[in-house]
This record gives C-alpha cells, sequence and structure tokens, in this order.
C-alpha cells in the first residue's frame, strides 16, 4: 500500500501539479533511483560478508559502481536552468542531504577496511599479492581440514600433534608472506597509506594464526629458562661485587676542612650555643 | 665556662656528629695538621668561586660608558635580540640533532635485539638474546660514560643543578664551555641509546645555557677563535641574562613549552628580573620551539605540519574521556600525596647513593665500570620481565613500535615488552594513550616497582642524563595502575580512562622528585596541550611538593648541597638575626694601598694559603701599620692584567708610547684570566709601583658592622655581590663578606647550623 501511495504521488508531480513547486527532473530521479539501488546492494553485499570477513574480494564492484553513480549525481547538470541541476537539487537542498551522508558512510567503511590496500590499482579487482595470500590461506584451511578429518573428537585439547607437523610449511609460508605484506606496506606507508592491512586479509590471518597457537596449540616456543636465570642472576651479582669491592678497597676519599679567619665574639656564640643546647 | 678553646668548637659545630675526637685535636693545633674529615653534606667547598654580576665601576668603565651615546646603546639592544633569536635557533637544532640520532640508533638497536630475540624463542637459547641486549647496553653506555668521566665530568647528570647554581652566582668550573656542550650532546645520545632509564630532556637545558654563553660572548675559547662581535656582552652580568634565556630555550625545546620555559628560569635560575628580559627569554623560547617543531616537521615528511613541538610529546588530551569532573578533584590530591611521598622515597635513596658515590666511587675508571653495570642490569632487568610476563595483547596496527612476540600466541604481543623495550619517551606516551586494557595491573605493578629502583640508581651515575623522563614514566605506571584499580573498585562507572589517570600520576612523581611548581605546571599544561588541565595539574603540585617537602628536599637543592655549593637561597635563615656582621665576615683583610709596591702585590696574588679575588684599597699611608680608610675595591682579575701589561709608574713615566689600558683589554681576557704564575715579573719590576686608583672600583658596596645577617643577606642576594666590604665608623676596613660566608648558615633540623669551609 504504501509504495502505491509513493507511485501515486509520484505520478502527480510527474504530471506537472502545481507548476511552482520544485520538482525533481525525470534525469535526476533516475539517477537517485540508481543511487538508492546501489547502496541498498551494496549494504546488502557488506552485511553477508561481515563474518568472515570478505568484504573488499567481493563487494569492490557495488562499490564502485556507486562511487559511479554519486559521481553522476554530483556532476549531471539538469536540462532546464543552471540552478537546477541535479547535484543541487538532491545533494543541497535540505537539511537532512541523505544522499551524502550515505555516501560519506560507505566511504569511511571502505577507508576503515583500508581495501583499497588489497585491490589494484584502478581497484578492479584483487592486486597479486593479494591473491598469492588468499591462495596460501585457503591451501593452509584445506590442510588443517584434511589432517583433521580422521579424527572424531574435535575438542580434545591435545594431539595435534598431526596438524602441527603435516601443516607446517603452509602455515610458515603463509605467516612470512603476510609479515613480508605488512613490512612492505609500512614502508609505503610514509608516503600516505595508513598502516593496516586490507581487513579480509588481517582477519584471514588472525583466524589461522588462532587456529594455529590457540586451537591447535602448534607453535610451543622453547623455554630455557635456566640458562635465563643463570646468565640474569650473574649479571644482577656484578653490582654487589662492585659495591662491596669499591666500599671495602677503595680509599675513601677525604676533605680537608679550612678554619676560617673570623673574629669569635662572645655574644654570637652564645646566641648560637642557646640555640643548640 | 666559656673557654676560647670551647668557643671555637663551636664555631665549628656543623660537623659535630662523627669527628668530636678531631675537633679537640684541630682546636688545639688549628695550623699544623689539615684536618680531614669524610665527606659530607654540611661542607662548602673552597672551588667553586662567585661571579662578578656587580659592574665594575671605575674610570675606565666611567668613561666608555660615557663615549655610547644613545644610538649606540639601542645598537647594543638589537643585538641583544639578535642573540637571542640565534640562542633560539640553535638550541632547537641541538634538540633536533639529539632527537634523530636517538631515534635513529635505538631504532636500530632495538630492531638487532628483537630479531635475535625472534630467532632464539623458536630455536631456544634466549639466554644469548639476553647476553647481546646487555652487553649492547654495556658498550653504548661505556663510551658514554668515558668521555663524561675521563674528559668533561661537569657534563655527568642533568645539569639542571648546575645551571641553577650559575644563575645564582656560582661559577662552576667549565659549565659554560663548547667542550662540555659537545660531551653533554654526545653522552646523552648514548645514554639514553644504551638503554639506561633516563631522559633527554633535562641535559637540554643544559645545553641551551651552554649555547647561549658561547653566542653572547663571540668567541669560543675552546676553539681559539674570536669572531670580534659582541665584545659589549663580555662580562658576567650581560652572560648570566643569556645564559638564562638559553635555559628557558632548552626547556621550550624539550618540552615544546615555551611559556613553561620562561618560568622555568624565572622559578629556578633567575635572581634578577625586568620585564624586557622576560620578553627577550620569551622570545629566545619561542624561536627554539618553532625551529624545532619545522625542522622535525621536515625530517618527518610532512613539512609545515609543525606537530611535534618538543622532544617529549605527550600527545592529543582533548578528547571526550580525557575530560575530568569535579569528584575527582580529590582523588587528584591524594595521587599528590603518593607521589610526594614516593617522590620523597626516591631522593632519600638517591642522597644515599650519591653519598656512597661521592665517598668511593670517585676515580673515572669505577665511575665508568659502575655505569656499565647499571646499563647491563637494566637490560637484565628488563628482560627478567618481559620473559615473566604472562601479559599478551592482540597486536593492533602499527602502535606498538617493536612488538616483542616471545611466549604469546602468534598475532600478539608481550605488553611488558612496550614498557621496557623501548625509549622512555615512547612508553610514556603509550602509558598516557594506549586504551583501557592493553596493560594488566600485575604488568604496571611490577614495571613502576623496578622502574623506580632502576631510575634512582641511575641518577648520579657519571653519563650525562636528565630524571624528567623516568620520574614521568614511573608516574604514569602506577597514575595509570591506580585508575584501572578505580574503575575495578567502582565497577566501571565513569572513571574509565586511565590515561587521564597516568598523567596525574606522572605529574605528581615528578612534582614530588624535583619539587618545582609553578614552572612545572606550565610545562606540563603545554606539553599536553590542555588548558583545563592546569587546574588538577597545580593541585596535584602543590600537594606532592608540601608532602614530599616534609621528609626531604628536592632532587636538585639535594645535590647542590652534596656538591657543596655556596648556594644563595632567597631569604637567610629565619632565626638569624641575632647574628651580625662582625660575626659573619672574614677577618683580617688583606688589603692594598692605592699605589702599592709590585712585589707586595705579587706575593699576595701568589699566596696559595690565602686564595682571594677581591682586595679592598686602602689610602697609602706608607709609614703606619695600621689598616686606613677605605679607598675602593680591586679584583686579582684587574690585578693580573695590570701586572701583564705592566702598567707601573714607573714605566708610565720612561715610555711616553705606551699606550693606554683599555676597558678592552680586560674583556679580551675574560673569563679565563691567566693564573699569576705564567706571570713574569722580574726583580726590578718587583720594586716598581703600581698606581691602582684608575683601575678599582672607588664605590664599593659597605656595611658597618653592626648589620644584621638578614640585612647583609639581602643586600648581597639582591645585587649580585661577590665581596662585601665591612666598615668601622671611621670607614676602615675590618671585614669582608663573601658568598661562602653568608651560605654555610642554614636551617637544618636543629636550628641554625653552620657548615664549615673544605678543600676539595
Amino acid at each position: 500500500a504504501l509504495e502505491a501511495a509513493e507511485e501515486l504521488a509520484e505520478e502527480l508531480w510527474g504530471a506537472g501539479l502545481p507548476g511552482d513547486l520544485p520538482e525533481l527532473e525525470p534525469e535526476c530521479r533516475s539517477l537517485l533511483a540508481a543511487f538508492a539501488k546501489g547502496s541498498a546492494a551494496l549494504t546488502d553485499c557488506l552485511g553477508r560478508r561481515a563474518r568472515p570477513v570478505r568484504l573488499c574480494q567481493g563487494c569492490h564492484g557495488h562499490y564502485r559502481r556507486l562511487l559511479a553513480q554519486y559521481g553522476s549525481i554530483a556532476r549531471a547538470v539538469g536540462n532546464s536552468s543552471e540552478s537546477h541541476n541535479c547535484a543541487k537539487s538532491i545533494l543541497t537542498s535540505d537539511r537532512l542531504q541523505i544522499v551524502v551522508t550515505i555516501s560519506e558512510f560507505f566511504n569511511e567503511t571502505w577507508e576503515a577496511a583500508n581495501c583499497a590496500n588489497c585491490l589494484k590499482n584502478n581497484s578492479e579487482g584483487l592486486s597479486n599479492s593479494t591473491e598469492e595470500f588468499l591462495d596460501l590461506f585457503n591451501k593452509s584451511l584445506t590442510c588443517f581440514e584434511h589432517n583433521l578429518q580422521g579424527r572424531t573428537d574435535y575438542l580434545s585439547p591435545n594431539n595435534y600433534t598431526e596438524v602441527c607437523k603435516n601443516c607446517n610449511e603452509t602455515y610458515t609460508k603463509l605467516n612470512d608472506l603476510y609479515n613480508d605484506l605488512q613490512r612492505m606496506n609500512r614502508q609505503g606507508g610514509e608516503s600516505g597509506h595508513s598502516a593496516h592491512l586490507c581487513i579480509d586479509v588481517e582477519d584471514a590471518m588472525n583466524i589461522t594464526r588462532k587456529l594455529w597457537s590457540r586451537t591447535f596449540n602448534c607453535s610451543v616456543p622453547c623455554s630455557d629458562t635456566v640458562p635465563v636465570i643463570a646468565v640474569s642472576s650473574f649479571i644482577l651479582f656484578l653490582p654487589i661485587v662492585f659495591y662491596l669491592s669499591s666500599f671495602l678497597h677503595s680509599k675513601q676519599k677525604k676533605r680537608i676542612l679550612i678554619l676560617p679567619k673570623r673574629i669569635q665574639s662572645n655574644a654570637s656564640l652564645v646566641n648560637i650555643q642557646e640555640k643548640y643546647s | 665556662q666559656l673557654t676560647p678553646s670551647s668557643f671555637l668548637r663551636i664555631g665549628q659545630l656543623s660537623n659535630v656528629d662523627l669527628n668530636e675526637d678531631i675537633h679537640e685535636l684541630e682546636t688545639e693545633l688549628p695550623r699544623q695538621r689539615p684536618n680531614e674529615i669524610p665527606h659530607n653534606e654540611k661542607l662548602l667547598s673552597l672551588k667553586y668561586e662567585s661571579l662578578d654580576y656587580d659592574n665594575s665601576e671605575n674610570q675606565l668603565f666611567l668613561e666608555e660608558e660615557r663615549r655610547i651615546n644613545h644610538a649606540a646603546f639601542r645598537t647594543v639592544e638589537i643585538k641583544r635580540w639578535v642573540i637571542c633569536a640565534m640562542i633560539g635557533i640553535l638550541t632547537g637544532l641541538v634538540a633536533c640533532f639529539i632527537d634523530i640520532v636517538v631515534e635513529n640508533l635505538a631504532g636500530l638497536k632495538y630492531r638487532v635485539v628483537k630479531d635475535n630475540i625472534d630467532k632464539f624463542t623458536a630455536k631456544g637459547g634466549l639466554s644469548f638474546s639476553l647476553l647481546l641486549w646487555a652487553t649492547l647496553n654495556a658498550s653504548v653506555v661505556m663510551v658514554g660514560s668515558v668521555i663524561v668521566a675521563f674528559i668533561e665530568p661537569v657534563a655527568a647528570g642533568s645539569g639542571i643543578p648546575q645551571i641553577k647554581c650559575y644563575l645564582n652566582g656560582v661559577k662552576i668550573p667549565h659549565v659554560v664551555r663548547l667542550k662540555t656542550l659537545v660531551i653533554k650532546v654526545c653522552g646523552v645520545i648514548l645514554s639514553v641509546v644504551g638503554g639506561l632509564a633516563v631522559g633527554k630532556e633535562g641535559p637540554m637545558i643544559h645545553s641551551g645555557a651552554v649555547i647561549a654563553a658561547g653566542i653572547s660572548q663571540g668567541r669560543s675559547t675552546s676553539l681559539k677563535r674570536d669572531f670580534k662581535i659582541f665584545e659589549y656582552f663580555r662580562r658576567d652580568t650581560e652572560k648570566r641574562d643569556f645564559v638564562s634565556a638559553g635555559a628557558a630555550a632548552g626547556v621550550s625545546a624539550a618540552f615544546g613549552a615555551p611559556v613553561g620555559g620562561v618560568l622555568f628560569s624565572l622559578e629556578e635560575g633567575a635572581s634578577f628580573w625586568n620585564q624586557f628580559l622576560t620578553w627577550r627569554i620569551f622570545f629566545a623560547s619561542m624561536i627554539s620551539t618553532f625551529t624545532l617543531n619545522s625542522v622535525l616537521s621536515v625530517y618527518h615528511g610532512n613539512a609545515w605540519d609543525l606537530s611535534s613541538p618538543g622532544l617529549i610529546n605527550f600527545g592529543r588530551f582533548d578528547s571526550e574521556k580525557m575530560g575530568y569532573t569535579i569528584q575527582e578533584i580529590p582523588i587528584f590530591i591524594f595521587m599528590g600525596v603518593v607521589g610526594g611521598i614516593l617522590g620523597a622515597l626516591f631522593n632519600a635513596l638517591n642522597y644515599w647513593l650519591t653519598m656512597f658515590r661521592i665517598r668511593y666511587i670517585h676515580r673515572p675508571c669505577l665511575q665508568v665500570v659502575e655505569a656499565m653495570l647499571v646499563a647491563a642490569v637494566t637490560a637484565t632487568v628488563g628482560f627478567v620481565m618481559i620473559y615473566c610476563s604472562r601479559d599478551c595483547q592482540p597486536i593492533q596496527g602499527s602502535s606498538v613500535a617493536y612488538p616483542l612476540q616471545l611466549f604469546c600466541a602468534d598475532g600478539e604481543y608481550n605488553s611488558m615488552a612496550t614498557a621496557f623495550f623501548n625509549t622512555p619517551e615512547k612508553s610514556v606516551v603509550n602509558l598516557f594513550h594506549d586504551p583501557p586494557g592493553s596493560y594488566n595491573p600485575m604488568t604496571l605493578g611490577m614495571f613502576t616497582l623496578m622502574y623506580f629502583f632502576l631510575a634512582c640508581w641511575t641518577y648520579g651515575l657519571t653519563v650525562s642524563a636528565g630524571v624528567f623522563i623516568p620520574s614521568l614514566l614511573i608516574g604514569a605506571a602506577w597514575g595509570r595502575l591506580f585508575g584501572i584499580s578505580l574503575s575495578y573498585l567502582t565497577k566501571g562507572s565513569i572513571w574509565a580512562d586511565p590515561g587521564k589517570y597516568a598523567l596525574m600520576g606522572a605529574a605528581a612523581q615528578l612534582g614530588g622528585i624535583v619539587r618545582m611548581t609553578l614552572s612545572l605546571t606550565v610545562i606540563m599544561m603545554e606539553a599536553t596541550g590542555n588548558v583545563t588541565y592546569g587546574f588538577p595539574i597545580m593541585l596535584v603540585l602543590m600537594t606532592a611538593k608540601i608532602v614530599g617537602d616534609y621528609f626531604v628536599e628536592g632532587l636538585y637543592d639535594m645535590h647542590i648541597q652534596l656538591q657543596s655549593v655556596p648556594f644563595l637561597h632567597w631569604e637567610a635563615p629565619v632565626t638569624s638575626h641575632s647574628l651580625t656582621a662582625r660575626e659573619v665576615m672574614s677577618t683580617p683583610v688583606t688589603c692594598l694601598r692605592r699605589i702599592e709596591r709590585v712585589g707586595t702585590v705579587v706575593d699576595i696574588l701568589s699566596d696559595t694559603s690565602s686564595n682571594h679575588n677581591g682586595f679592598p684599597v686602602v689610602e697609602s699611608n706608607p709609614d703606619t701599620t695600621q689598616v686606613a680608610g677605605l679607598r675602593g675595591l680591586i679584583l686579582r682579575s684587574q690585578l693580573i692584567v695590570l701586572l701583564k701589561h705592566k702598567v707601573f709608574v714607573e714605566r708610565a713615566n720612561l715610555s711616553l708610547v705606551q699606550r693606554r689600558l683599555k676597558l678592552k683589554d680586560f674583556r679580551d681576557a675574560y673569563p679565563r684570566f691567566p693564573p699569576i704564575q705564567s706571570i713574569h715579573v722580574s726583580q726590578d719590576e718587583r720594586k716598581c709601583m703600581i698606581d691602582l686608583s684608575e683601575f678599582m672600583n672607588p664605590s664599593p658596596y659597605t656595611v658597618p658592622q653592626e648589620a644584621s645577617l638578614p640585612r647583609v643577606f639581602k643586600l648581597f642576594r639582591a645585587l649580585g655581590l661577590r665581596h662585601l666590604v665591612v666598615v668601622d665608623n671611621r670607614n676602615e676596613v675590618v671585614g669582608m663578606v663573601t658568598r661562602k660566608d653568608l651560605a654555610r648558615y642554614r636551617l637544618g633540623k636543629e636550628g641554625l647550623e653552620e657548615l664549615s669551609l673544605a678543600q676539595t
């Protein structure tokens, strides 16, 4: 019913009811409709790919289209007079400026996710390094699954040794690649980019690392407590030796007192002595 | 019952405690056997002399002043501004240099150690990483300590006590030389890179002062270069003004706090102020922070951004949750109390340590070994703390400069490492700004405890390094801990952000240690960039000072006292009204006659037992041995210049071409007058006469014998005198009051105490 009412209203406007009321030109209206559709599609995409995060991989097409649509609104000039162009009537003629707000929201989200970082320079498709990373990521996930298949007790905390042994190579590769990407990014980061990688890559790495070191408990560092304690207690022991030996062997510095040349009058000394006694 | 010997003993009451037997001996044989005692705080060293802040208004000076016309005075005034601008620029550049070099060298060190630790975490053998870290630290600190201990010992420490003394009017040998500046700058870089618990902010103040002293003289004696400019400023009075500007510029570069710098000069150093000087000093400070800011912003790649005004930048404190409410004020005051107590504890511990160091660790090689040991232990403590810590935090972007994983899961870092495995400046900023939950309370508690002792142990080593940053760091750590526990107690209500408490804790701790008030408030306010924090910071610093002063005095005053410097405070001790000039003065005084025999002058100057610097000139009355009326005062330095140029009465009559001595001759010799031994006077010349009337100051300040000590003190302190002649009612010299005569009275625990003079 609501939609019907809307359509009716549009038709009425279209019929050019009262001439003095400001109206939206048909071109502008179609631009607006396209923008609305595009933003709905992008929202849908973002929502669906929120967990596990696949925003940049899945939604970059939508985002690019939306950008183009917004651009055409901002640029488009209606066919009547200058004052009635679409940009003005859609973007700036009311307090709310909802189109601007929506577009800003998407831009900010895109910035925060840092998607530009894993897309190609013209933002068509993923960059090569990202593709490589995601390949490796899928490979390691497959490896994890493969090695866990035969097992029934998924939740038992121990006994993941097989996974650790078999997938170590892929995992290490993945980890190294990630670190490389990060380092490259940081070096490039001084020319304006922020230091984060794009959210897809970060999230993928986080999931893998968590699985690897929390769930499978694979990265067990060698803890060599005994040598560390030995070395540190040796170093901590040195100052004690130093201070003791300098206390015992060093000659204490003496000061030579100098007698001042001064009148010792009775009155003042009595005064001072009273104070002391 | 008052026998003369008991009088003498009472005169020496200062070192009452240990040496009763030596006293007995000394009173009986006062001159035969030098009296040796261990170093203690109740001594005044003979090593320190006064500066001549009072112009010697002799005929030469008056002639020169008369010759300078109005326009020439304008040029002098313009020169002063130019010098201040140069001081600001150079201080800013030195600060940039220190900052950039420290950043790169420390970055290199931490990367090497981090790679090593990462490698050995996987394979085992972390003890090697520990050894590597400790050795790196120790060797870097060794270099820093060697240059200080062997080349320029006065560059040790933060330099603030020394500058305080200089501005008070005490001539600390070598304190404003170029060599000191070089050693200071290199030393501070090495000690920060060496990972000691020190900051580079305090030494900036000393550096600024040296730069100021150097520029204002237009020459460098160390480099043997004289640029023949700014000759008018070659005297202590003018130099002092520039040195205070330099100190202000140093503070301003260190903290990005120009107003704080000016107030620092006012609070800590200045004895003599007027509004023109203040305005000039402010100018120098502003120039200094602006220079630092623009150079660093170019270095960081965003030129014209001007976002790094100081060496340490506390970061922005203007977000919503950093605001405070009126209910929090009592909590802040309580933090002030805690800071005062901890500061007093710090000072007391450091007092004992310093005393031990002065008595037993006085050989340079021992000092170097000690500094190396401290560096190694600092690294070890850091390593052990990181090793034992199980506090892992997820890595968020690149907020952590050198994330150490160690035993944490992949993708996480050890949060103890952000505190220990970093330069102290960065750790402070992390403690202020890391989001809540970045540190667990256990980590903070252990860190505070360890760092407290490390910082206390480090201050007073023979390396050049400041105490500001370590204090801030200790305070920020316990302040953050305090904030976290508050939000635990209140079940996470309004007081959520621990960064605010970290800031207050830092202020409290620093105030508790150094006991600065006005300037520190403004410095903290400017460093945070938030004026609304002024009120709580002021309250915190006030409380910390009141509580701390109840126990022991501030760190800088303590060190000044331990160095046996004759430091004059603002006022005479309150209970000293009963003393008069007669008891305070030294007597008899070595006087010179107006026309004196050269031999006598040379003998007096060469007498090592009485190393006087000012001599009252009396009427020539050759037949009497009686001291005659006072005519003027002449300084040792002037006599030496006269002897060097052989300005003898006989020679003046002989040679017509002889040039008249000008004020310039005295200035050229300033500030390092040759010792008397280097001046050769032949037997014939010894018989000549020397006429002092043209060179002596004919109107020296005098007091009658009956003047009370506070009155004498006021005259002396307010005018910055070096010698004050005590005369009787016939204007005959009866005694002389110098700085050491006044500084030896001090208000101790049991009332008025008297310090003794000692040779050091």
